[in-house]
């Protein structure tokens, strides 16, 4: 009781000095450094005797189901952004779409920087370990590994397809991805790696054995021609050390020092896995792998499994409640116990098509706002209104030819198949800008003239999801002082009902001073974008720099 | 130093890097110190953390759970504990078994069980294939000892008084079961049987005290059988122990061959289980239906072996074994609904069966009903505890299961 009791006391002080201490800087403080914005989070230790481990499923999927992992602190900014909300690149991620220019030939692409395996026999060298697709462990004619997987029986190209897919589409959003190629796999080009051991039921492991496959391809769906569909993974250069959890970090890992729960595009997978259907959030579906940058051992994090995505599983169509409810929501089991199954919800009512390859997936009756992944996920539990809306803002920026590129990388046979996923997935795209653009101030894209003229632009109008505030913006404008924090208004606000607005007489003119401009919404449908965006602005000898954004001052 | 202390301090560096991590990269706005630049910044809190490095060590939540994890994994291999039933109507029973494979999916396995009401039971089988490799093939022999089995006589009108009989069996044989699609079940099996029937234990008269051969036929002998089985069935439920959908259609044959023939008899059973499912599996409504009939009205069936009625699994108001004929009728019915559809199901159930001397008695118009409520602790394929309360004309009664209903 006393150590929970002192933890608490503690993590409060953590988090007032990191947080709110912040409003009161220290004689030596700043809030801007002169190389903020950062734009790569460096990982400046070593970090080679990072250990493997092996997150438990049962015990990472019950502790996530029945307690809240994390830090429970409610508000909390995200922990690894730069100084103007956007999150630097990272071996957790890489700002692609939304940030720098992506063609639609590189997000086709995707990961891929490796040939497919390359032809002729291939030696299965171990048994599948994970998941419950149907797969196993070769090298190919070049002695590249390669983690197989094929579609269920009855369930052509859904599970091949769905990985196919979301590999490109997380590529795209930034995430580490493993290289993934589709292929085609006939018994008699296998052969058994001499070292191949296989574990029956007896438990009792011994060398892998032909017929040990007859289970897998007794599960797998079988082409006309006697051939199985199946996505090929790369394995990954460097030590694996397991994957990674959605809240603490790594004890071993120093580089490691944000955690998950807090850091953004872990938080902006609520927004990219409600658009995807990414239910399954188990630290299984990830993997840390050791790599070396600059002489130094580092860990790289990879989302290695995405394939949970759209309308299909590992073995046949999602559940229906799959995206709308936790495995067990204990809130909702008592009340259905009591009311003999009531409240009814809307998966027992959407319309679905009939695809066996696509699955349970539709954009009609979902809303981003409902969805869940499987168990309750501290990251997505700590999100905030500017997480969701920087992750919108990616999913916004895929247009409907990438969208429609990408569906086309899962190689369905079927054109319609084809057809459903690229509609289902622009319509849901749309709800999700609509929904989190709207829950924010939306500017973005900040500039400020030498002469004093800000302009910016409306991310939610852009993307077509929303309407100017009826009256315009009003900007209210202060110098500021970098070292205690404070801010002293330069004349009167000024208003505009385009997106560039004229400043006052009076910004500081020297290299090295500061100007921090509020701008909010005057008269919008959405209460929320009459809340002011603080942005910061540092003259240099150029003219001036955007050096800070905060969306959510009002959450200090 | 005391534990409270070594706590504190693991809390206050975890907090420290939480602050300084927090700190060094976010302007919100952000804290004063001593770097230059951010790259500094986020440095030195790496560095910090760098100082206090520490392998992994699952906190007490993560301990506790990977220890009743691997309490509930059976291995292969070696022994196991056992919470099953010896006989119908013997109470809460414990065991153990042990388990040998001897091949990659052929195992030998011996196990013995032990109830409150001193049942007993003690089995050596050999099974080989499973649900993918087919066929599968089960040989066993053994002994069961239940010392006190309920009979009060005759038909559905029996009286309320029990009296009791002590069973014990012999057995050895074998049974096939293959499944050439995965709808389609089919089973033959030949087993021995010797009987053994004497003075019932317990609370309640031996049955000798209170009924003769007519009211329970076969009574003071103790026949031995070889016993053959055949089964084919359509089975569409995606689990034999847990489903909200499909159905099992099956019709089984049983000869019971006495060895000096004064017992031997036929019967067959048929059973039709149907679950409907409405909004999505949300709410279920599941029907079965039973007929157990002997073959020929000239075979004397004895009373340990007749159809019958009471338990769990069947009339589950009454008591195991309340009802005893030569031909049963039983239907059920259930409206389930699903508070969790991982782990919990609760139903509100209504049997009603009936019992009679010829086939053509089995009226509708004359059965024992009840009603009931009851909880279903699941996974996706196996209901390892149910929990019923039953109500019959002859009272409440609670019932513990590990198996599904139907």
């Amino acid at each position: 009781m006393q150590v929970t009791r002192l933890r608490s006391a503690y993590l409060l002080l953590a988090l007032a000095a990191g947080l709110g201490a912040g409003d009161v800087p220290s004689a030596a403080g700043r809030r801007f450094f002169n190389d903020d914005p950062i734009q790569r989070e460096p990982d400046s230790q070593d970090a080679s005797n990072v250990a493997p481990w092996d997150i438990d499923l049962y015990v990472d999927l019950t502790l996530n189901l029945f307690a809240r992992m994390g830090d429970k602190t409610p508000n909390v900014r995200a922990g690894n952004i730069n100084t103007i909300d956007e999150v630097p690149d990272s071996n957790w991620f890489t700002n692609r779409i939304g940030l720098r220019p992506v063609t639609i030939d590189q997000a086709a692409n995707g990961p891929l920087v490796n040939p497919a395996p390359a032809p002729g026999r291939w030696t299965v060298t171990a048994p599948k370990r994970s998941g419950f697709a149907p797969g196993f462990t070769m090298r190919d004619s070049s002695d590249a590994l390669w983690f197989v997987s094929f579609d269920a029986d009855g369930f052509p190209e859904a599970a091949t397809g769905a990985v196919m897919v979301a590999n490109k589409i997380f590529w795209t959003l930034g995430y580490w991805q493993v290289e993934n190629q589709l292929i085609s796999v006939r018994r008699d080009q296998l052969d058994i790696s001499p070292t191949a051991k296989f574990t029956p039921m007896s438990g009792r492991q011994r060398p892998m054995k032909l017929s040990d496959l007859d289970d897998v391809f007794a599960r797998a769906q079988r082409a006309a021609d006697g051939s199985y569909r199946a996505v090929a993974a790369r394995g990954l250069p460097g030590k694996v050390l397991g994957g990674f959890r959605y809240y603490g970090t790594r004890p071993d890992d120093p580089n490691d020092i944000v955690p998950h729960e807090h850091r953004r595009e872990l938080r902006a997978l609520k927004v990219f896995g409600a658009w995807t259907n990414l239910v399954d959030m188990k630290a299984g579906n990830t993997l840390d792998t050791m790599v070396t940058e600059n002489s130094r051992g580092v860990v790289r994090h990879f989302l290695q499994d995405v394939g949970s995505t759209f309308g299909s599983g590992a073995n046949g169509p999602r559940e229906y409640d799959e995206g709308y409810e936790y495995l067990i929501d204990l809130g909702l089991l008592k009340k259905r116990f009591f009311l003999l199954g009531f409240p009814s919800a809307p998966w027992m009512t959407v319309p679905y098509e009939d695809n066996y390859a696509i699955g349970r997936f539709e954009g009609t009756e979902f809303d981003p706002l409902d969805w869940k992944p499987r168990v309750p996920t501290a990251a997505f539990l700590s999100a905030r209104a500017d997480d969701n809306f920087w992750a919108a803002r990616r999913v916004a920026a895929f247009n409907e030819e990438m969208i429609r590129a990408l569906v086309k990388t899962g190689q369905y046979s079927k054109p319609a198949d084809e057809k459903l996923l690229a509609d289902v997935l622009v319509q849901r795209r749309d709800k999700i800008a609509r929904t989190y653009m709207g829950a924010i101030n939306p500017l973005i894209d900040f500039v400020l003239s030498a002469d004093g003229r800000l302009s910016f632009k409306n991310a939610a109008v852009d993307a077509g999801v929303g309407k100017p505030p009826a009256n315009g913006y009003q900007a209210v404008w202060s110098a500021y002082d970098n070292t205690a924090d404070t801010a002293s208004a330069i004349g009167s606000p000024t208003a505009t009902t385009g997106t560039d607005v004229q400043g006052p007489g009076g910004l500081p003119a020297a290299a090295g001073g500061f100007v921090k401009i509020s701008v909010a919404g005057v008269g919008a449908e959405q209460a929320a974008w009459n809340q002011p965006v603080d942005v910061y602005f540092r003259r240099t000898a150029a003219g001036w720099q955007l050096v800070g954004v905060d969306r959510m001052p009002a959450a200090k | 130093m005391d534990e409270c202390a070594c706590h504190w301090i693991q809390y206050a560096r975890r907090g420290l890097l939480v602050t300084l991590a927090l700190s060094a990269l976010l302007l919100g706005p952000g804290v004063a110190n001593a770097q230059e630049s951010r790259e500094e910044s986020i440095a030195a809190a790496q560095a910090e953390k760098a100082k206090h490095l520490a392998p992994y060590v699952p906190n007490r939540a993560e301990a506790l759970l990977s220890r009743a994890l691997t309490a509930l994994t059976v291995e292969p291999n070696g022994f196991y504990p056992m919470f099953g039933s010896i006989y119908s109507g013997g109470g809460f029973t414990l065991g153990a078994g042990y388990r040998h494979f001897v091949s990659d999916r052929a195992s030998v396995n011996a196990s013995g069980l032990y109830s409150i009401k001193n049942y007993k039971l003690f089995d050596v089988s050999f099974h080989t294939g499973s649900k993918r490799a087919r066929p599968e093939l089960t040989v066993k022999v053994g002994w069961r000892d239940a010392t006190q089995v309920g009979y009060r006589g005759l038909g559905i009108d029996s009286p309320e008084d029990r009296s009791n009989f002590r069973m014990q069996q012999a057995y050895g044989g074998a049974e096939l079961t293959e499944r050439p699609v995965s709808w389609a079940i089919f089973r033959a099996g030949l087993t021995y049987e010797d009987f053994s029937l004497s003075e019932g234990s317990g609370g309640a008269p031996s049955i000798e005290e209170v009924h003769t051969p007519v009211t329970a036929p076969g009574l003071g002998e103790s026949p031995t059988y070889l016993h053959a089985n055949v089964s084919a069935g359509i089975d569409t439920r995606p689990a034999t122990e847990y489903a909200r959908h499909g159905g099992l259609y099956e019709v089984a044959y049983h000869k019971y061959s006495d060895r000096d023939d004064t017992f031997t008899f036929d019967r067959l059973d048929a059973e039709i289980v149907q679950h409907v499912p409405i909004l999505r599996e949300n709410w279920v409504f599941s029907f079965r239906g039973r007929l157990q009939t002997t073959l020929s009205d000239s075979d004397i069936v004895p009373y340990f072996l007749l159809p019958a009625l009471g338990s769990g699994s069947s009339l589950r108001g009454y008591s195991s074994w309340r009802f005893r004929d030569r031909h049963s009728l039983l239907f059920s019915g259930e409206y389930r609904w699903t508070p969790s559809r991982l782990a919990m199901d609760v139903a509100i159930f209504y049997d009603a069966g009936t019992m009679a001397d010829r086939l053509d008695s089995l009226t509708i118009g004359h059965m024992k009903s009840d009603v009931g409520f009851g909880l279903r602790f699941h996974s996706p394929v196996a209901t390892p505890l149910r929990i019923e309360l039953a109500k019959g004309s002859e009272g409440l009664r609670l019932v513990f299961a590990g198996s599904a209903a139907f």
